[in-house]
């Protein structure tokens, strides 16, 4: 596997000391400061730390960027409850074109660990759980060896650490789908209310953070609330973010910034622009649960504000660049496909209308569609959006929909070239899921009325 | 007292507990919230299917109405006053219909389908979907008694949840995920177990059908009849669809404090033994020495008469303990004031020692602690207990099998299930001594092993005062019923009298030993009562047209020609028991869904009979033998359920089976008595140590104290 480029712009937070070499033994972790923030936290009271995470205003990196230390805060204290609790961090990242988390586990496992065991602190659990991607097998190995060489010099207290690997599934990064198989069951949302922070793991008070997030811990303590806060762009995106960024750029790779740069400056500054003679055409910003960018927006900070003004989402971090070679059919139509293999098939909305976007997707494809369809098909985007069980429906609705609206020239064109114009020459093609799985037998074309 | 918060659900104001489900918040301002998913008896919501969706003031997403709960100040807004939720579930019903086949003139849930209406209410009117729809292999028949179609499923895990939450077996299960998710049985193993056919009465759509009702009736061609099962001593309340006077189906009938609405399958599909090929339509007469042939009911009755007359005095009546209030009273009217004879052999043991510790079975779900005594599972003997005791475990009850091990719960119920309970006498006592009596939520349950024997032996004492004058010899037995003609002591008793009469449905059971064989009922054909083992009082009624006449008909004809007055109508009959055993109360006031009356004056202390003489038996175990389930004369006709009979096997617990080097899966044998049997050995982890269990069938001679060697290894 080839190594990823990891780059930053000062001031480095969660992968400092680590861009050039990895951190991954306790000696050279410790050799950066490492778990002085730990002892640090311990000579607080929890209650402090809790709130000197509310003062820095860090936000969750895993996509809903909900602000950590009220998250926290939401856990009742162990004179109030008589059950265990819980932290447990999210490791699944499933996040198309979302790499940074293995980055982090791979070059920096024991900030990780010190930001678990602080946060164990802040919310009295004894108990973390590291949920982490089957898939990710090297990661899984440098961070349970870090936890065992942290467990082997006493770090942990009477804290325990376990590592879960999953089995592959997107839903189960969703945090109660998680919790469901954490718990053994099938990887299914739960419905909310009750928020896990009152009944999550094993019916528990339950924290569940990201692993950037929870990286940015030990941080957040070494600079200080006031000190982190001003960092970024704030008052709301404090910090900094490791970019995923991907696609048709020169230097692809995972690199830090402080939040608030741009697009243009992270794909054309950082990553040495798009290959030779190509244009740009969209971005898929914060992940494919998001609406796309174009070109125009490219000039809109990476801050979770301005973003949002332009009804756009700064998500997991994801910056995709798509140059003109791609169609943007087939990358709806490949984000729907996704989103239909990996629906969990709990709730109506997104189990069917997840299908039902593919099988619209790949009309338009084909050249089969008509233009009511685009009507249909915003429509049908608009009947997932807010009524499903958890977000993985609006997030392939959303996505979907942002691709009709914003390339609805290009999707038009399929219906009068009669199929679609790039054709093999899509960068895309070929890399299409096998689309109708659904059929126990061959679907005569033709019913007789 | 519950905390009562103010809600508003579409400028309707109401006054709910807080905590209340909004589901049933609106139906207390008298409004409908459609749900597919929603079903309170399977535990927490899940809200999947979004049929509910709601708009709740301050959350600016749509909600679903099953999982939100009742807070103070609340205001909701449902399809009737709220766009946005009106659209929300104009969509759910879209989606669900995308792939939702058009073939309700064809599916049996037609006309009956929650889906066509809730569709019809609230669906769309036309379809948008112009791509093919999932297709899928169909109908698969996860058991003989049900039919899964895939394509009509809409995934609302009422099933799976079932089979995860209340009977707890985790059969059935949602394989794949999204547009894939189907429902499959483990391993694709047969769904077995004795509550499969719930899961029939709990689907929204026509994906889970009984097989035996494919294409047999149409909702508008049946009539529902609501009765109670005769199969075991719950005593159910079912309904039973009848079509052109056949029964079609069987059904619950929600009565929240004995079933909850759940039924067993052999209650739901044993009604096929109305038509078993064996079924005697005509009364038998032992002509010559070993003939048998079919006679008129007037000669019947002739016969019939000339061989009470001939008894002297000497006729034994034995009953199956299946017959109603009403038919055991004639038979016991007749026989006792008609001829003077009062000797009978009654179904089993009955003692008025539980009255004082009475409870509805609904009781047991509240309970903090519950002991199942008696070492026969509660699925074999009374199916509904065991999802009772399986609920008060969920709801945090200690569930144990020994009263040392009850702590000092507040409330406490015994069962007794099993041998050893002498008609429930045991467990009162131990009711008495834990101080039961009278304690809010204590109580105490013996299984009888026969539905009605409360009844008939009320019935029976209440046609005479008089007592059996203890004669040796038996002029002649009439045994009533498949049971008794089953029953090795009734067949003993035959071999000694000089004649024998039988009332039985089936061919294979009676004839050949009866001098006379009258053709018996199901309690499917019959009107009457029945008690159960809570003590209560429940009305039967004709679900079938019987193809012979009525018991009641005939007794009432015969017991006129020894100038004995009987009417031929349950009414009628049940008043004259009535009057001497429940308190005057009409037959009409019985209800539909009985109260538990219990039984006036109650004594907390009843002198229980002496306890048997304590088994010596050395070294082996106590055999406990048990009928199963699926097992009886009607059972055994019912080809659909074969596949459910029991195995002919052994359970051992795991100290004894490691004692003796057994291992599930073995061939042991059992000895003891003269006897031996060879079975396979099957460990369990609920059972006793000292006690071997297996199926009264597959015993053979076997009795008492056992020894247990694998076989071919000499003990």
């Amino acid at each position: 596997m080839a190594e990823t480029t990891i780059g930053f712009e000062p001031p480095a937070v969660v992968l400092a000391g680590a861009i050039e070499e990895p951190l991954t033994d306790l000696a050279s972790y410790r050799a950066v400061g490492g778990y002085a923030q730990l002892e640090k936290a311990r000579a607080m009271s929890p209650q402090d730390v809790t709130e000197l995470l509310i003062q820095s205003n860090l936000r969750g990196r895993g996509g809903a960027f909900f602000p950590t230390g009220r998250k926290a805060s939401f856990i009742p204290t162990p004179d109030k409850v008589a059950k265990p609790i819980y932290l447990t961090v999210n490791a699944d990242e499933s996040e198309p074109g979302t790499f940074k988390d293995r980055e982090i586990m791979l070059r920096v496992p024991h900030r990780l660990l010190e930001g678990c065991l602080i946060a164990a602190y802040a919310i009295a659990s004894k108990h973390v759980f590291i949920y982490i991607r089957g898939e990710y097998s090297r990661e899984y190995e440098v961070l349970e060896a870090a936890r065992v060489e942290a467990a082997g010099a006493g770090l942990m207290g009477d804290v325990t650490i376990t590592i879960h690997r999953g089995a592959g599934a997107y839903i189960c990064g969703e945090e109660t789908a998680l919790l469901e198989s954490l718990e053994g069951k099938r990887g299914q949302p739960r419905s909310k209310p009750p928020f896990p922070a009152i009944q999550g793991l094993y019916a528990s008070p339950t924290l569940i953070n990201n692993v950037e997030t929870i990286t940015n811990v030990p941080k957040v303590l070494e600079l200080g609330a006031q000190e982190y806060a001003q960092l970024g762009a704030p008052p709301d995106s404090t910090g900094t973010r490791v970019w995923c960024l991907s696609g048709n750029v020169a230097r692809p790779g995972a690199y830090e910034t402080p939040h608030g740069i741009t697009a243009r400056h992270l794909i054309y500054e950082i990553g040495g622009g798009l290959p030779e003679g190509r244009e740009l055409k969209a971005v898929m910003i914060g992940g494919s649960s998001f609406p796309v960018m174009t070109p125009d927006e490219l000039d809109t900070p990476l801050d979770a504000n301005a973003l949002g003004a332009v009804g756009l989402f700064i998500g997991s971090g994801v910056v995709t660049v798509i140059d003109d070679r791609t169609c943007a059919v087939q990358f709806a139509l490949r984000v729907a496909q996704f989103y239909m293999h990996e629906s969990c098939g709990k709730c109506t909305p997104c189990r069917v209308g997840t299908r039902w976007l593919v099988q619209f997707m790949q009309a338009v494809e084909d050249g089969t569609a008509s233009e009511n369809d685009f009507d249909t098909v915003l429509d049908v985007c608009d009947r997932i959006i807010g009524k499903c069980l958890c977000v993985l429906g609006d997030s392939a609705a959303m996505h979907v929909a942002s691709w009709i609206t914003k390339f609805r020239d290009e999707f038009r064109s399929h219906l009068e070239h009669g199929g679609c114009p790039f054709g093999a020459d899509s960068s895309l093609a070929n890399l299409f899921a096998p689309v109708d799985q659904h059929h126990h037998t061959p679907v005569p074309q033709e019913v007789p009325v | 007292m519950t905390e009562l918060v103010r809600v508003t659900i579409d400028e309707h104001e109401v006054h709910v507990p807080k905590g209340l489900g909004l589901v049933e918040t609106a139906l207390a301002a008298g409004l409908e919230i459609p749900v597919f998913c929603y079903e309170p008896r399977l535990g927490a919501p899940i809200g999947a299917c979004r049929m509910c969706l709601v708009e709740i003031e301050g959350m600016p997403k749509l909600q679903t109405a099953c999982t939100m709960t009742a807070q103070d100040g609340m205001v909701v807004k449902t399809a009737r006053t709220s766009a946005k939720s009106a659209e929300g579930q104009n969509a759910t019903l879209e989606f669900i219909l995308v792939n939702h086949p058009l073939d309700c003139p064809v599916c049996d849930k037609g006309g009956e389908c929650p889906l066509q209406d809730l569709t019809f209410r609230y669906g769309p009117g036309n379809t948008r979907m112009r791509f093919p729809k999932v297709t899928l292999e169909k109908p698969i028949p996860i058991s003989p008694t049900i039919s899964l179609d895939r394509e009509r499923c809409i995934l609302c895990y009422r099933c799976t949840r079932f089979s995860e939450s209340v009977s707890e077996d985790g059969q059935l299960v949602a394989r794949n995920r999204g547009a894939m998710s189907v429902i499959a049985t483990f391993e694709d193993e047969p769904y077995t177990g004795a509550f499969t056919g719930n899961v029939t009465e709990l689907c929204p759509v026509g994906a889970l059908l009984p097989t035996q009702y494919r294409f047999e009736a149409r909702p508008w061609e049946i009539t529902t009849v609501p009765t109670v099962c005769g199969m075991c001593p719950v005593g159910c309340n079912t309904t039973v669809d009848m079509r052109e006077g056949k029964a079609k189906r069987v059904r619950s009938r929600n009565h929240p404090e004995i079933d909850e609405g759940w039924i067993c399958d052999k209650g739901r599909f044993g009604f096929t033994h109305l038509r078993a090929a064996d079924r005697i339509v005509d009364p038998i007469q032992r002509v010559r020495r070993r003939g048998f042939e079919p006679v008129t009911w007037e000669a019947a009755l002739d016969e019939a008469e000339r061989l009470l007359r001939a008894a002297q005095g000497r006729v034994v009546v034995a009953l199956s303990g299946s017959e109603t209030i009403e038919q055991a009273y004639a038979l016991a009217k007749l026989v006792r004031q008609g001829t003077g004879s009062h000797e009978a052999m009654l179904p089993e043991e009955v003692t008025s020692a539980l009255d004082a510790y009475r409870l509805p079975l609904a009781a047991i779900a509240d309970a903090q602690a519950v002991a199942v005594l008696g070492d026969v599972p509660l699925a074999e003997s009374a199916p509904i207990v065991d999802l009772w005791v399986r609920k008060a475990r969920r709801n945090g009850a200690a569930v144990v099998t020994d009263t040392a091990e009850l702590g000092d719960a507040e409330r406490t119920v015994l069962i007794w299930s099993g041998p050893g309970g002498r008609g429930g006498a045991t467990v009162a006592q131990l009711a008495e001594r834990l101080g039961l009596a009278g304690k809010d939520g204590c109580g105490a349950f013996y299984v009888p092993a026969t539905p009605n024997g409360r009844g008939i032996a009320d019935a029976w004492a209440a046609a005479s005062d008089d007592e059996p004058a203890g004669t040796e010899s038996v002029g002649l037995l009439i045994v009533s019923g498949d049971e008794a003609a089953g029953d090795a002591n009734v067949r003993a008793l035959a071999e000694r009298a000089d004649a024998v009469i039988a009332i039985s449905m089936f061919h294979g059971l009676a004839v050949g030993w009866a001098d006379l064989v009258i053709p018996g009922t199901s309690y499917l054909e019959r009107e009457g009562t029945y008690v159960n083992l809570e003590g209560r009082l429940q009305r039967l009624r004709r679900t079938a047209m019987p193809p012979v006449p009525d018991e009641l008909e005939w007794l009432a004809q015969l017991a006129s020609r020894f100038g004995v007055q009987l009417a031929p109508y349950a009414s009628t009959v049940f008043a004259e028991v009535s009057e001497r055993c429940y308190g005057g109360l009409p037959f009409g006031e019985v209800g539909e869904r009985a109260p538990l009356r219990g039984y006036e004056g109650a004594p907390a202390h009843v002198d229980p009979p002496p306890l048997p003489e304590a088994q010596t038996g050395g070294e082996g175990l106590r055999l406990v033998c048990y009928k199963p389930l699926f097992s009886g004369p009607a059972v055994e006709r019912v080809s659909e359920l074969q596949f459910q009979r029991p195995q002919a096997e052994v359970e051992l617990s795991v100290a004894d089976a490691k004692r003796h080097g057994i291992a599930t899966g073995d061939d042991v044998t059992l000895s003891g008595a003269g006897a031996n049997v060879t079975v396979r050995a099957r460990v369990s982890r609920t059972l006793r140590d000292g006690v071997v269990r297996m199926p009264r069938e597959f015993a053979g001679d076997l009795r008492g104290t056992v020894e247990v060697a694998r076989a071919g290894v000499p003990a």
